[in-house]
């Protein structure tokens, strides 16, 4: 099985030199984004075992400066990006100071108020553009330097493709590397047993803090990215709970705490969602036609077509359901018997 | 020369109940002390207090002459106080090396330190043998060792024991009081909490009687077996 992730990389390298339609290169796209959003969310999540239902907050950071910066004064993300790290390094002090000294079910909790917070106070913020959002101006490149400067690609996908293949294993590679030091050991430590681990010296409130604030800086750079790459960004699909939810949710169904799990969770639920989508508002010919008489078919295609994302949400339920019920463990689980 | 460690007075309450009341005992460098006494009378508690998973309502706890009354049990630990606990705490999906390594590592010793430092301590406790294995994996005797092996690992000058023969099998007992002797070899001075009489007779070389939160007599076993409260609570009224 060792050749597999290989594999894996090496097939995702000449995907999109197979697939050359923008349709299925957006859709791995948005699974290399999300795969690194829940490997991000894995090193606080996984290896220090704090759950986290606010991580959007971290994303929206990400995608909020990237856009107010370029829309206010022309600055590409190529020099902004310190910035944000450094907004997302407060914003995590700011959340863990206080909700790292609740335990489990509580500090879950905590993160999804904190979360539905910041949804509003951004939902009304005039200078962010409050629930419309901020678009960011589109820029006709004069050319590749130019482009690569305003980060603006329009007439290929690839170079938005070859970047989040970038982060993706950049993210992977940083997860990775943190599991095997000493900092990766004393993280699991506290997630294991934390008293124990108090007891044994490990200072856990630093931990927890450090742990997510690399988990918050590689979410902020995957906001970053996304925000460049749709050239709009609204509090809906950056720092609302859905989008939280989505981003654990990812590694909870793949694995947590596995290096491979949320990328399963990614390669499995953006496809099927991006498909679903794409089948029930009649973008793949497939679709049934209108919203036509009622049932099922006529709800999702209500749904699909409306809602933007609402048939998301109602695949994770199905999905919640049945991993819950046939493997806790996440779809790796199945996989290895023992961890 | 003050003693390693001296409880002055603690007291700690939850609700309106008295879990320790104005418990005040040394314990001296290089010594071994049992802590006994029935159910509920407070002794993890006392340890609780001293390792600063608690903070006392009133009272003070000193060592190696210094307050350390309130302080975190992470900087207790690298100040060199260590503890086991009665409900044991390995770290399961860890290997037994690894656990043992946690305290070396947050102490800021490499890997490869850490990892021999682990090597020489489970040899100490006699589970090296288990090193590569998940800690989930071990018997409750060897879960007990672990947990030894692991305080061990931060060089406590002062360990706390909870329950050393508490679950386990009468069999092995006696290599169990054995270790602990050893344990005080390595220098750690021990205090011990212990529901087996027999063990605290053959290991202490004082005993403090906690009841109610309350100490009700200090001093040596032979003593100590022999106070009223004691024998009633342990052997039942008839024999007082």
């Amino acid at each position: 099985m060792k050749w597999l992730p290989v594999a894996f990389l090496v097939a995702l390298a000449v995907y999109p030199l197979v697939f050359t339609q923008p349709f299925p290169q957006h859709v791995v796209i948005m699974a290399l984004l999300f795969a690194a959003l829940g490997t991000a969310w894995n090193i606080l999540g996984g290896l220090a075992g704090q759950v986290s239902f606010g991580h959007a907050l971290y994303f929206g950071v990400g995608a909020y400066t990237t856009a107010w910066f370029y829309k206010a004064f022309g600055l590409s993300a190529l020099v902004t990006w310190p910035v944000a790290l450094a907004i997302s390094t407060l914003a995590a002090v700011a959340v863990g100071l206080p909700t790292f000294r609740l335990r489990g079910h509580y500090f879950v909790l905590a993160s999804v108020f904190i979360m539905q917070a910041v949804y509003i106070v951004v939902s009304n913020w005039g200078a962010l553009g409050a629930a419309i959002g901020l678009e960011l101006p589109v820029h006709r490149p004069t050319g590749a330097l130019d482009a690569l400067w305003h980060l603006q690609f329009h007439l290929s996908k690839l170079p938005f493709y070859y970047g989040a293949l970038a982060l993706f294993v950049a993210t992977l590679a940083a997860f990775e590397w943190i599991r095997r030091s000493r900092l990766g050991l004393l993280f699991v430590a506290l997630r294991e047993e934390e008293d124990a681990a108090r007891s044994l010296g490990v200072d856990t409130m630093r931990h927890k803090l450090l742990a997510l604030i690399v988990s918050a800086a590689f979410t902020t750079l995957c906001g970053m990215f996304y925000a460049q790459y749709v050239l709009y960004v609204e509090p809906v699909s950056t720092t609302s709970l859905t989008i939280s939810v989505e981003i654990a949710f990812i590694a909870i169904f793949g694995g947590v705490g596995l290096l491979w799990g949320p990328t399963l969770g990614a390669f499995v639920i953006i496809p099927l969602t991006e498909l679903l989508r794409a089948y029930l508002s009649g973008h793949i010919g497939l679709g049934l036609s209108g919203t036509r008489g009622s049932g099922i078919m006529a709800t999702l295609n209500y749904l699909a077509a409306g809602g933007g994302g609402q048939v998301d949400i109602l695949l994770y339920g199905l999905l919640i359901v049945l991993i819950a019920r046939f493997q806790p463990r996440g779809v790796l689980g199945f996989f290895r018997k023992l961890d | 020369m003050p003693a390693l460690l001296e409880v002055r007075g603690l007291t700690r309450r939850f609700g309106g109940v008295f879990a320790n009341h104005d418990v005040s005992f040394d314990v001296a460098e290089g010594s071994i002390v049992g802590l006994i006494g029935p159910n509920g009378a407070g002794k993890t508690t006392v340890f609780n207090l001293i390792t600063g998973f608690l903070a006392p309502d009133l009272g003070e706890v000193r060592f190696e002459g210094r307050d350390i009354t309130g302080k975190r049990p992470d900087v207790l630990s690298r100040r060199g106080i260590a503890r086991t606990f009665q409900i044991l705490r390995p770290f399961p999906r860890l290997t037994v090396e690894e656990n043992v390594m946690v305290g070396p590592i947050a102490r800021g010793e490499s890997m490869s330190a850490a990892r021999s430092r682990a090597h020489r301590c489970l040899e100490l406790v006699g589970i090296a043998h288990k090193a590569g294995d998940l800690a989930r994996g071990l018997s409750t005797g060897q879960r007990k060792r672990l947990e030894m092996a692991r305080a061990m690992a931060t060089e406590p000058r002062l360990l706390l024991l909870d329950e050393i023969t508490g679950g386990v099998d009468q069999p092995s007992i006696p290599a169990l009081i054995a270790l602990v002797g050893k344990l005080r070899d390595e220098g750690a001075t021990l205090l011990v909490i212990e529901h087996n009489m027999r063990v605290i007779m053959e290991l202490a070389e004082k005993v403090v009687f906690l009841h109610l939160g309350k100490k009700v007599a200090e001093g040596p076993p032979q003593e100590i077996a022999r106070h009223p409260k004691v024998v009633e609570l342990y052997l039942g009224s008839q024999h007082a």
